[in-house]
């Protein structure tokens, strides 16, 4: 390519694996570290919470993924990635060891609206394994240069069981820390869990936060957005503060190859990040 | 004599009383197309839509194809939600045996089909009337009790021709040979002989390696990889087709001659067996791939080697899945 | 120069003059009828045609492209495509259709470097349609048998002579090439080009398709979809063999010891099309898809681009195995 050329956007950047972490107990939820190869790449890939990254797999494809660490982290990007044994990409990354080189290419999509929700109290809904880019989210709220620029933050996150909630260390820390209110349930707990029972949707209900000055960020399994916006719905929150990271088969990343096109978006493109709002004026049901 | 009207009207009335006597809940058919030269598949549910249906030599389709479809249950339906639907099926000789093929395989279940069986002369390729016509349109298509055929074209003019020259390759070369089990016969005689069977496959077969071999990569080049063979074959339901599958990825997705050789004969050889040359596969390919002379080979060996026709009987078990003293022994190799 | 005439029979001519630095695609008989391929000396080419079977997108968006390979370094190699090309005789809706891809593929950021390194590299030299044919309703989506969109120059059948008009900047200068072999042409030239265009313009069949866009927007419940999905088989015919359909998926294939991403062409239609890891697919039924492609290519292109995505071509009504109409579709649309 002539160096007047632009930027082809279907070449992934090599990156290592520094690092691979199991985070749930059926041992098929891994978190990456990944460095770049090269300078430039790195230099390059500035992104922002909510966005995705295309991970390249050689001989086996690539993978939309969010991003898991948070934009002010240095030197590494972090991917949370489960297993689908019907996945050709995720089957072979979670084969890989510390060292191996991989593909990545981004970032892609839009972002969550960190500038306007600037003021604003904030509340994060998880569910299961989709917390991966709230948690950078929450990464980035709670770093001392930006904590201030925010109200209230309360986080409310569910798993199936206690072996299946991701990110353990962090919550934990978290939930000793001021300036953060944390609020862990599960669907059905342990003979150790001596925590919250309940499903996502109940316990928003239960801790019901006030929809004033207030964002809330959601994000989960079609079937967990789908009874969570009643609850927030009913406790007030108009559907341009409900905010949500939509999920669609991906190929190009960029607008092109049409798999991820609904109504006249594209989730790769004008997405990931979605509110209630414009969802509601999408054609198709999204759940 | 052969009236297409006398026919069309005994269809109406079959899938007329069908309906108001509550025996099926939906007549598939063929009603007229948008085109002077196309018929197509029609679904009836109604006692007043029944006056849509037609019959000629322009009922290309293989119907049988939608049949799965009616006992398949939508996403997020329970088995016990689902109510079996009751299909009625206008089925030429090759279709009748694709219906028997899919009652074999556990694909549709025979009480749910009443099968509607017209005796069919053979149905024209739009690709010799073209040629013949050599680029004018045709506006209006008549075909009289003689079989001849009267068209008009765009700019006016009005030709004869006998059905016989523009008779598909399939129908020159027809099997004939039916099941006994349909529900309605509607009166007329079928065709009786085409004496062409295997010829064409035969001619091929004398010409050497290499010439084969040409003219399979040079009629697979072709091919654009749009799946329009697999969807039109009432054979192909399998659910996960071995060409999309990615763990492990058999084959690509491109056409790359190697990936569209392996896709072409992946499909062909999974009808050995089962393929009734209803010719629905060639019929839907945009490329114009000669797909007959493949799949009739495969016809040819089944035949010779097993003594089997595909979907006369359904009780008949399918020669891949048995074996019997009396088996041809030439298809097996030894090293 | 911006407009000459040229004997057919010395059409040779203009390409001998190239020296070479052209690859020439042109309409050349093979045992299909015309195909767009590449022409030899000029000898081949035939103006005896009314449309290819396959759009020419393909020249610019192959069905199968290696965008890179890569071997365990993770270093990819990409292969971007350097052959300068002409080429000459598609048909004005074609020729439209490609400024339909350049808004996904050059005006979207970001750009596509494949693609655009082959409009760069390419002239195109469209034929006005003296003829149309029964399927083509190009006037009815803003375009016309003798429209200049997307034409780098524009040629007109005129029997025994060849009218060419540059309407680019690039065909300008191809023009230039050939001003030594082109005579100026006289009134009586432009005369019958006119004739022509106005004839030609009148014989295209006119759908009603005001305010389709808008009307499209109430239809996504409407029954229609059930209704035409009935008999579709989901086959990707349409989408293939359509000049605008542009969607794609990238797939690994080994090659030996190396690694390489092949684009290959995608349909909307096809049902694994959106089908992911987990298992959902949101749309999973057929009428889903069938609504999803008419919608893409009448609302949601137009609503991102200005544009609806159909030429008028007719290329989907010839070749679909079960005789969907897209004409009927849109009449029903703007209902």
């Amino acid at each position: 390519m002539n160096s007047g050329d632009p930027v082809n956007p279907y070449l992934p950047r090599p990156v290592t694996i520094k690092k691979t972490a199991i985070e749930n107990e059926a041992g098929d939820i891994k978190t990456f570290d990944l460095v770049f190869c090269n300078r430039e790449d790195e230099e390059k890939f500035k992104f922002q919470c909510g966005q995705f990254a295309m991970l390249s797999m050689p001989g086996a494809g690539e993978s939309p993924i969010g991003i898991a660490s948070s934009p002010l982290d240095e030197g590494l990007v972090q991917f949370t990635v489960k297993r689908y044994p019907t996945g050709a990409v995720t089957s072979a990354l979670h084969s890989l060891e510390e060292g191996s080189r991989i593909g990545l290419r981004g970032p892609f999509g839009n972002s969550y609206p960190m500038k306007e929700m600037e003021g604003k109290n904030v509340i994060i809904v998880g569910g299961g394994f989709a917390f991966t880019t709230l948690r950078s989210t929450i990464l980035y709220m709670l770093h001392k240069k930006n904590r201030s620029k925010y109200n209230d933050i309360t986080v409310i996150y569910g798993a199936r069981s206690p072996g299946e909630l991701i990110y353990k260390s962090e919550l934990a820390k978290w939930e000793k820390q001021s300036g953060i209110e944390m609020v862990i349930t599960v669907d059905r707990g342990d003979e150790t869990w001596k925590g919250r029972e309940g499903f996502v949707p109940t316990v928003v209900k239960d801790v019901s936060p006030s929809p004033e000055d207030a964002f809330v960020l959601v994000c989960g399994p079609p079937i967990m957005l789908k009874f969570t916006m009643l609850p927030l719905l009913e406790l007030g929150f108009s559907p341009d503060r409900i905010i949500t990271s939509l999920e669609r088969r991906m190929s190009c990343g960029i607008g092109k190859c049409g798999r991820c096109n609904v109504g006249n978006k594209y989730v790769c493109k004008d997405g990931p990040v979605f509110s209630f709002k414009q969802i509601q004026e999408l054609p198709e049901g999204i759940f | 004599m052969y009236s297409m009207e006398k026919i069309a009207a005994e269809i109406k009335e079959s899938a007329r009383d069908l309906i108001s006597g509550k025996r099926v809940d939906l007549v598939i058919g063929y009603e007229k197309g948008s085109l002077a030269l196309r018929s197509r598949p029609c679904f009836v549910s109604s006692v007043e839509d029944a006056g849509k249906l037609v019959w000629n030599s322009l009922c290309t389709n293989n119907l049988s194809v939608y049949l799965p479809r009616y006992v398949q249950k939508g996403p997020q339906k329970r088995k016990e939600d689902v109510k079996p639907v009751r299909v009625g099926i206008v089925a030429k000789g090759c279709d009748v045996r694709s219906i028997v093929g899919l009652v074999k395989e556990k694909q549709i279940s025979r009480e749910n089909v009443v099968i509607i069986r017209v005796p069919c002369r053979g149905v024209i390729d739009r690709a010799k009337v073209e040629t013949q016509l050599k680029g004018n349109e045709v506006n209006e298509y008549k075909e009289d009790s003689s079989e001849i055929l009267h068209l008009t074209t765009v700019a006016g003019e009005e030709k004869t021709f006998s059905k016989e020259q523009f008779l598909a390759d399939a129908c020159l070369e027809c099997e004939l040979a039916e099941p006994e089990d349909v529900d309605i016969r509607i009166s007329g005689t079928a065709k009786q002989t085409f004496p062409n069977r295997y010829e064409r496959v035969r001619e091929f077969e004398a010409k050497s390696r290499e010439e084969r071999w040409q003219h399979f990569k040079k009629e697979i080049s072709k091919c654009i990889r749009c799946n329009a063979c697999r969807q039109a074959c009432p054979n192909c339901f399998c659910k996960s087709c071995f060409a999309e599958q990615g763990k492990p990825r058999w084959v690509g997705a491109g056409t790359d001659l190697s990936n569209t050789m392996f896709y072409h004969i992946g499909r062909i050889f999974h009808q050995a067996g089962r393929c009734v040359e209803c010719d629905a596969c060639v019929r839907a390919c945009p490329m114009g791939i000669d797909l007959r002379l493949f799949t009739q080979k495969m016809v040819k060996d089944v035949a010779e080697a097993f003594g089997y026709i595909a979907g006369l009987s359904a009780e008949e078990k399918p020669p891949l899945c048995e074996f019997g003293d009396a088996d041809g022994q030439g298809l097996i190799t030894t090293l | 120069m911006e407009q000459g005439i040229i004997k057919k029979a010395d059409a040779g001519e203009l390409i001998a003059v190239l020296g070479g630095k052209y690859i020439v695609y042109g309409p050349v008989k093979d045992d299909e009828g015309v195909s767009l391929s590449k022409v030899g000396d000029g000898e081949d080419i035939t103006f005896e045609y009314s449309n290819f079977n396959l759009s020419p997108k393909g020249l610019f968006f192959p069905q199968s492209e290696v965008i890179y390979t890569y071997d365990d370094s993770v270093e990819a190699k990409e292969s971007l495509p350097e052959e300068r090309f002409i080429v000459f005789g598609i048909r004005p809706c074609d020729a439209s259709a490609l400024l339909r891809l350049d808004e996904v593929y050059k005006k979207s950021s970001p750009e596509d470097p494949y693609y655009i390194r082959r409009r760069e590299n390419a002239v195109i030299i469209s034929m006005a349609c003296k003829k149309p044919c029964q399927t083509c309703f190009c006037t009815s989506v803003g375009e016309g048998p003798a429209a200049k969109a997307g034409a780098d120059v524009i040629a007109f059948d005129l029997d025994d002579s060849l009218f060419l008009e540059a309407c680019t900047k690039k065909g300008e200068q191809l023009l230039d090439i050939w001003s030594k072999l082109l005579q100026e042409p006289d009134s009586a030239v432009l005369e019958s080009k006119q004739r022509q265009a106005a004839s030609a313009n009148g014989k295209v069949y006119a759908l009603n398709s005001e305010g389709i866009t808008q009307k499209l927007q109430k239809k996504f419940e409407s029954p229609i979809w059930k209704e035409i999905s009935q008999r579709c088989l989901s086959c990707g015919a349409c989408t293939f063999i359509c000049p605008t359909c542009h969607c794609f998926g990238i797939n690994d294939e080994p090659c030996g010891s190396k690694n390489r991403r092949v684009r290959c062409w995608d349909a909307c239609m096809f049902k694994e099309f959106g089908g992911e890891a987990s298992g959902h697919n949101p749309r999973g039924m057929i009428d889903q898809r069938l609504r999803q492609r008419i919608m893409h290519k009448f609302l949601y292109t137009a609503e991102n681009f200005g544009d609806v995505f159909c030429v008028g071509c007719g290329r989907c009504i010839n070749r679909c195995p079960v005789n969907i109409d897209i004409r009927e579709i849109i009449t029903e649309g703007t209902q």
